[in-house]
């Protein structure tokens, strides 16, 4: 196990340095300055061109990538072209608060996506199915934007049970996280479902019922387990997205996480922390897919790694 | 991200249904939504946004200010002399003001201050506002070692040289570049800033709120309440949720809601407006292919309905421009009118000009939902005289980035004065020294109206420099580098139990220091 772990985490070497080229490259071609918004609106061409020279952005490219992997492999994301922040500081400040929003999701995703799915399945057509079919209908066609504006309006303005947004306890990160976790909700209750449906039409099903074991032994011991592999996919596939781009919902709530972070940083063209947040956010998505590598073969012995 | 607005006219009618509004709070504290973004920085030198200079201008103070509505006025500095050639500035500064931390402040600190903010080390992108000074631009380009117009006389004296006379210098030092800081700041100042403004810093969480606290020793007396907390809100329907909430105690109405606002009769005593020093306009690139005949660029001002603009886009928030000096500021001439709505008329000058047939060109837009439904109206009036309009969508730094490379035929954009003076429009708007960067993004060059900007800089009189304003904008008028669209009126709603908070015409102009909270009111 701790063979393929360390061969995983090797890996995952070229692919984020890959990462790094595709972000320096595209940065580079697409349009736009960041000493542009190091200025405002009204520059004399001498600044813009002393500023351009103080951030070396006139140096020939190779030269320039040079220096940033050079940078990069030592750990330092370099500062803010915009803040004169440094970057590593900014992704401290931000990304655990990311973590929370995307955790509490998971968590409301797991518990609702689960129990909706496993109650389909026991008694398929029934009231508990159809009522999880309606709510999957909704999480998954319903856009992000539309449900935490409804939810702001229902729970915040009209009833005023929580706060509209903003950072803080549980009764800030509540609508944020229904929100955010809507869709794997949806997503979860489905695949629950029809991986729960197979699993109970099993022949050991039918043998555990036939050796006299109780229906909720048998329906969360022995089916649900056997159900895991398609939810853990949908589960860690979800998770690496939220924690990467959770940008509606944190701009929706006010949440001072890391996907709002990365959109402020594109639109003023601020590369450094561009490069940066996206380097360290394919490294979470990495180490997410690799967990949930570990997780298959917890969950069915028949998975090995070695 | 931005797409949600219409939604949310939906949205506000059922809001409406669903509550009475909020009593008045307990708190004593003041609580701003207009930023939707994170400050830069807190360090003046590094102001050039919005949300960064509302910011400094609380926790500091340049030698002059500005008033709600847009007056100059003294504030580290008691009193000035101007010589008589316009040249040397002499300011009587104020005694016994400390610095948060305890420092007195002296004439040493703004010169170091100045010398800071145009250091290139700083990288301030807005250090050009001091080049005024003489020496300073050299210091800035790093060929002289220090600025020869500044001189420390004693600790309440400083004598300033310009380069050249220039009238309006009181009003670049109100601005959030000039803002005095203590001498030796830390290298981390822009997220510890300490000043001598109304308002100390108490912690700025990122992408989420600043907090301010009173500065009991303020000069001009404290604030009327404890502390004052800037929140940080993205999505506009956010603040709307939160104003609505009674979370908030002012909001910025955006353009594309106003109506909704100003047609609610149960909102209307919330609300208050104030003229912004803001233009909205095409900047037509008067280099390129037809557009080079004034006959053609006469014929697009023609060619748009305007006023249904106005009234149909932007719930008549706006006053029509006839020139780029703003109603609100002084050189404004109220009697010259706007190219009124003529179809016929423009397909006349058209062929005039030599295309009877039209001429295609490029219109570009940022991804802002209200200038692209303008963008959208301006092309099928454009279309209908036979100027074919293409829409180019670019989000707004590469839409701005391509004007100021004159890769853009038509432009439509905004203007916000950096300070309260018709020169602030006519000079970088269209001089020809600021072609491109500079603002002059329609690169129109009429060596007439240079020389009666260049002139008006110079005046010392204010009747004549009112005068020169006038005739300057008059000539640009006529030429028509431009398509003179609107001045947008700000909307504020602001939370009854609000006292004393009035609309700043300049984003510098309100510090909340007289603002206080009725908390009787229900």
């Amino acid at each position: 196990m701790s063979r393929f772990i360390l061969r995983r985490i090797l890996l995952s070497i070229p692919t984020l340095f890959g990462v790094l080229i595709v972000a320096f490259l595209l940065l580079y071609v697409a349009p736009g300055d960041p000493v542009e918004s190091m200025i405002g609106e009204r520059a004399d061409s001498a600044t813009i061109a002393r500023l351009r020279a103080q951030l070396r952005l006139d140096d020939p490219l190779p030269s320039r990538f040079g220096h940033y992997v050079a940078r990069v492999v030592t750990g330092d994301l370099g500062q803010s072209y915009i803040t004169n922040r440094p970057i590593t500081q900014d992704i401290r400040e931000r990304f655990p608060k990311t973590l929370q929003l995307a955790g509490a999701a998971m968590l409301l995703a797991t518990v609702i996506g689960i129990t909706l799915g496993v109650l389909s399945a026991r008694r398929p057509g029934g009231l508990a199915d159809r009522f999880a079919l309606g709510v999957a209908y909704l999480g998954i066609s319903f856009p992000v934007y539309w449900v935490g504006l409804l939810l702001i309006l229902l729970f915040a303005v009209t009833l005023r049970w929580l706060p509209p947004s903003g950072y803080g306890s549980l009764r800030f990160l509540a609508l944020p996280a229904l929100t955010l976790g809507m869709r794997s909700i949806a997503f979860l209750a489905r695949m629950t479902r029809s991986a729960m449906l197979e699993a109970l039409s099993a022949d050991f099903v039918r043998t555990a019922r036939a050796k006299g074991l109780n229906e909720w032994f048998v329906t969360f011991k022995h089916a649900l387990r056997n159900a895991l592999i398609p939810i853990i996919t949908v589960l860690g596939l979800d998770f690496g997205a939220y924690l990467t781009g959770s940008i509606l919902t944190e701009t929706i709530f006010s949440w001072p996480g890391i996907g709002r972070y990365v959109v402020n940083a594109i639109s003023r063209r601020d590369l450094p922390a561009i490069q940066g947040a996206v380097l360290f956010l394919s490294t979470v998505f990495v180490l997410v897919n690799l967990i949930t590598d570990l997780a298959y073969a917890k969950a069915d012995p028949r998975v090995s790694y070695e | 991200m931005e797409e949600s607005r219409p939604l949310l006219a939906v949205l506000a009618s059922l809001v409406l249904a669903g509550c009475g509004s909020p009593g008045a709070p307990s708190r004593h504290e003041l609580i701003d939504s207009r930023d939707n973004y994170d400050p830069r920085s807190l360090d003046p030198a590094l102001s050039t946004d919005v949300p960064t200079g509302r910011a400094v201008g609380y926790l500091f103070d340049g030698l002059t200010r500005f008033t709600p509505d847009a007056k100059v006025e003294p504030a580290l500095a008691s009193r000035w002399d101007v010589s008589p050639d316009g040249l040397t500035y002499t300011f009587h500064l104020r005694a016994g003001i400390t610095f948060h931390d305890g420092t007195p402040f002296t004439a040493r600190n703004v010169a170091s201050s100045w010398y800071r903010a145009l250091d290139p080390k700083t990288k301030s992108g807005a250090a050009q506002f001091l080049f005024p000074i003489k020496g300073a631009k050299a210091f800035n380009a790093d060929s002289a070692k220090t600025i020869s117009g500044l001189t420390v006389r004693d600790d309440s004296t400083l004598v300033v040289t310009l380069a050249e006379p220039l009238a309006i210098f009181v009003k670049m030092l109100a601005m959030p570049v000039a803002a005095i800081v203590p001498s030796n700041v830390a290298g981390n100042f822009g997220e510890h800033p300490i000043g001598t403004g109304p308002w100390k810093l108490v912690e700025w969480k990122h992408d989420d709120y600043l907090l301010f606290a009173k500065n009991p020793s303020y000069f001009d007396g404290p604030p009327k309440t404890d502390s004052l907390r800037a929140r940080i809100i993205a999505e506009p329907s956010t603040a709307v949720a939160e104003y609505e909430s009674g979370n908030v105690d002012i909001l910025q109405i955006p353009a594309i809601e106003a109506s909704d606002w100003i047609e609610d009769e149960s909102k209307k005593p919330m609300l208050m407006s104030t003229p912004a020093l803001e233009l909205v306009y095409i900047g037509i690139n008067t280099t390129r292919g037809p557009l080079v005949d004034p006959r053609v660029r006469q014929a697009i001002n023609y060619a748009i309905d305007i006023n249904r603009i106005i009234e149909r886009l932007i719930g008549g928030r706006g006053t029509r421009a006839a020139g780029v000096v703003p109603p609100a500021l002084s050189g404004y001439d109220s009697t010259r009118k706007a190219y009124p709505y003529d179809p016929a008329k423009a397909k006349q000058l058209l062929a005039a000009a030599g295309h009877p047939n039209g001429i295609d060109i490029e219109l570009w837009t940022s991804v802002t939902p209200i200038y692209l439904r303008i963008a959208e109206t301006v092309q099928a009036y454009l279309n209908a005289v036979g100027i074919r309009t293409k829409i180019v969508q670019r989000e707004s730094a590469a839409s701005r980035a391509a004007a100021r490379k004159g890769q853009t035929d038509l432009i439509l954009k905004d203007w916000y004065a950096d300070y309260p003076d018709a020169e602030d429009f006519l000079y970088p708007l269209l001089h020809s020294a600021n072609k491109g960067a500079g603002g002059n993004v329609s690169f129109y060059a009429n060596p007439v109206f240079d020389s009666i900007v260049s002139a008006s800089r110079h005046e010392l009189d204010e009747g004549k420099r009112n005068a020169l304003y006038r005739s300057a904008d008059s000539i640009a008028f006529n030429d028509a580098p431009m398509v003179f669209l609107y001045f947008y009126n700000e909307l504020y709603a602001v939370q009854p139990w609000i006292r004393h908070f009035v609309p700043p015409v300049i984003f510098n102009g309100q510090r909340w220091t007289d603002v206080s909270i009725d908390t009787t009111k229900r």
